[in-house]
């Protein structure tokens, strides 16, 4: 059963005259994070708002957990966090974790124990009886990411999750998405931080124009085949004539040779080349580009 | 977990945030008030068991009163006062419940919960009516008890009364919850529903007007008018029978408008469950 299955899903605004996604055909399997990825008015939210029944498909069809979006039943099994949420501001966390946690479907004894649990998790142990008017936006962030999980789901829908939090407070967003995924639980992100997703994505997911332009693995569209990152300690000054020799492409970058060869067998001559100047190699790394680069290589091609 | 203790708990939000509305404070420290007047200031001295003279703030009548008149009349006066001033200040301070409930971000994530869009909408009307029904009880239920005690005369058309104000306010409330879904406003929602509430008694007085008018279409949009809206007019007349004492002629006024609330409230779920948000 796979987490979310979408098929020929399209939304139109205004009568049919605004696209806000096409046709658009998808499925991800259970136990992974997939990352949403598109530019302002891709249609990224307007996905989530469909899989989730906040707003109703123009055609097309979609499941999640094996169920249609239109059975608010497997809700139960479903955790979100909406970009901009608007908690009520005259509650404290604890209240509001209670009171979603009730309407998640968890009762009382359970979240007796869970709540507690969850803000420390959040590093907001300490501001549990504070009313959330006085919360700074990374606190009320982290709130909205222990709302989430109030009800141990098994998808979890996020909506630019590390907006407005510290770098240590991605960094302890990240670990725990991690560790919900260690769990086998699927994570469905959607995020502006092309740094964070390409840490914590299994796949990826590029929108445009509500059309679906690109999909796959991370690490494989972020490596370049054949294409290796050597860096030499000293004898630097010679390493340009050996590749010069051996007709290899290569230039410099952030103190390092990227190099591109035609297969291993060419890398390891390379190497020997090298080792006979009595160069010492600190590293050879394969290349790999940032995932932004990626982006908007991709979105460029697509215009 | 059942879908009852879903829609508890949306009740509850609906009550706290209603609590952190100065309004509501407002309304339940005059209840107070009026209260701890008729606790204190009020003096009712029973002679017989049947008559008494009356001090407050230790001024005396003067003269022997029936006491079960002059208990109809204070209960009245509260009637009156929750009728008009309480349904007024009630309207007030629950028209922005349901824009609040549509707002970007707080209502994506309670469609994203596992209940209905019914659900959400019946939990928020219903902790709506519950904090309006919390504070007509508590002035009632009070005022009653200390009336009651003092006097000796315990009276329970009065707390029908409380019964048809909640009733009367449920069924405008209905009407507000289907503006607030179509416009998401609670300006022009309170708006429209004063003026079906100030409009009600000329309504009920077109008989006449029908002379005044240019044309028998109007007399006909008129009695239509009368037929569909509530009639608070004349539930503010019910009202005042069942706190009198006083048999009540016709019921007809109570159940079409009740029909009324509930086309209402239909039509806003109907509405809402189809809305993109």
């Amino acid at each position: 059963m796979n987490a979310v299955e979408t098929f020929q899903l399209a939304k139109y605004y205004g009568n049919g005259r605004i696209k806000a996604l096409e046709d658009f055909s998808l499925m991800v399997p259970q136990g992974m994070i997939f990352s949403l990825l598109g530019p302002n008015g891709a249609g990224k939210t307007t996905l989530i708002k469909l899989l989730l029944g906040i707003c109703f498909p123009t055609r097309g069809e979609a499941k999640i957990l094996g169920k249609d979006i239109q059975d608010y039943t497997v809700h139960k099994n479903i955790g979100y966090l909406p970009e901009n949420h608007r908690f009520p501001d005259f509650l404290t966390a604890q209240q509001i974790l209670h009171s979603y946690g009730k309407l998640g479907g968890v009762s009382s004894a359970e979240l007796r124990h869970k709540i507690p649990n969850l803000l420390a998790l959040v590093r907001l142990k300490e501001w549990g009886n504070v009313k959330i008017r006085k919360y700074s936006k990374g606190m009320l962030q982290r709130l909205g990411i222990a709302q989430a999980l109030i009800n141990a789901p098994d998808l979890l829908f996020l909506d630019e999750p590390t907006d407005g939090i510290d770098p240590v407070g991605r960094r302890e967003v990240r670990d725990i998405l991690l560790e919900l995924r260690n769990q086998g639980r699927t994570i469905f992100l959607n995020s502006h931080m092309l740094s964070e997703v390409e840490r914590v994505s299994d796949e990826i997911a590029i929108l445009k124009n509500g059309e679906l332009i690109e999909r796959g693995n991370v690490q494989q569209f972020i490596s370049i085949e054949h294409t290796y990152q050597i860096r030499v300690k000293d004898g630097r000054s010679a390493l340009p004539a050996i590749l010069k020799k051996l007709e290899i492409e290569g230039n410099v970058k952030n103190g390092s040779y990227v190099v591109s060869v035609t297969d291993e067998q060419q890398l390891n001559h390379l190497v020997d080349k090298i080792r006979e100047q009595k160069m010492t190699i600190q590293a050879i790394i394969p290349y790999k580009i940032s995932l932004e680069d990626f982006f908007i290589q991709v979105l460029g091609d697509s215009q | 977990m059942t879908m009852i203790s879903k829609i508890y708990a949306l009740i509850q939000i609906t009550f706290r945030e209603s609590f952190a509305k100065k309004t509501f404070m407002a309304f339940f420290g005059i209840s107070t008030l009026i209260c701890l007047l008729f606790m204190f200031a009020l003096n009712l001295d029973i002679v017989d068991g049947v008559k008494s003279s009356i001090s407050l703030f230790g001024k005396e009548t003067g003269e022997l009163i029936d006491i079960e008149e002059v208990i109809f009349k204070i209960e009245s006066a509260v009637a009156v006062l929750l009728f008009s001033g309480g349904l007024f200040m009630s309207l007030f301070a629950t028209s922005g419940l349901i824009p609040s409930l549509m707002r970007q971000g707080n209502v994506d994530l309670l469609i994203s919960k596992p209940l209905g869009r019914f659900h959400i909408l019946l939990g928020r009307y219903l902790g709506a009516v519950a904090i309006v029904a919390f504070n007509v009880f508590y002035l009632v239920i009070f005022s009653w008890l200390i009336l009651s005690f003092k006097t000796g005369f315990w009276h329970g058309g009065f707390l029908l009364a409380g019964i048809m104000i909640i009733i009367t306010f449920a069924i405008l409330y209905a009407l507000m919850t289907l503006l607030g879904v179509v416009t998401r406003s609670g300006a022009f929602s309170l708006m429209i529903t004063y003026l079906i509430l100030f409009f009600s008694p000329l309504l009920l007085q077109r008989d006449q007007i029908y002379a005044l008018l240019t044309g028998r279409i109007w007399g006909v949009i008129l009695d239509g008018l009368y037929h569909f809206l509530p009639k608070t007019s004349e539930l503010g007349n019910i009202t005042r029978l069942l706190v009198q004492g006083e048999p009540v002629s016709s019921w007809t006024a109570l159940w079409t408008s009740l029909i009324f609330g509930i086309i209402m409230l239909t039509t806003s779920t109907y509405i809402f469950s189809r809305k993109n948000f």
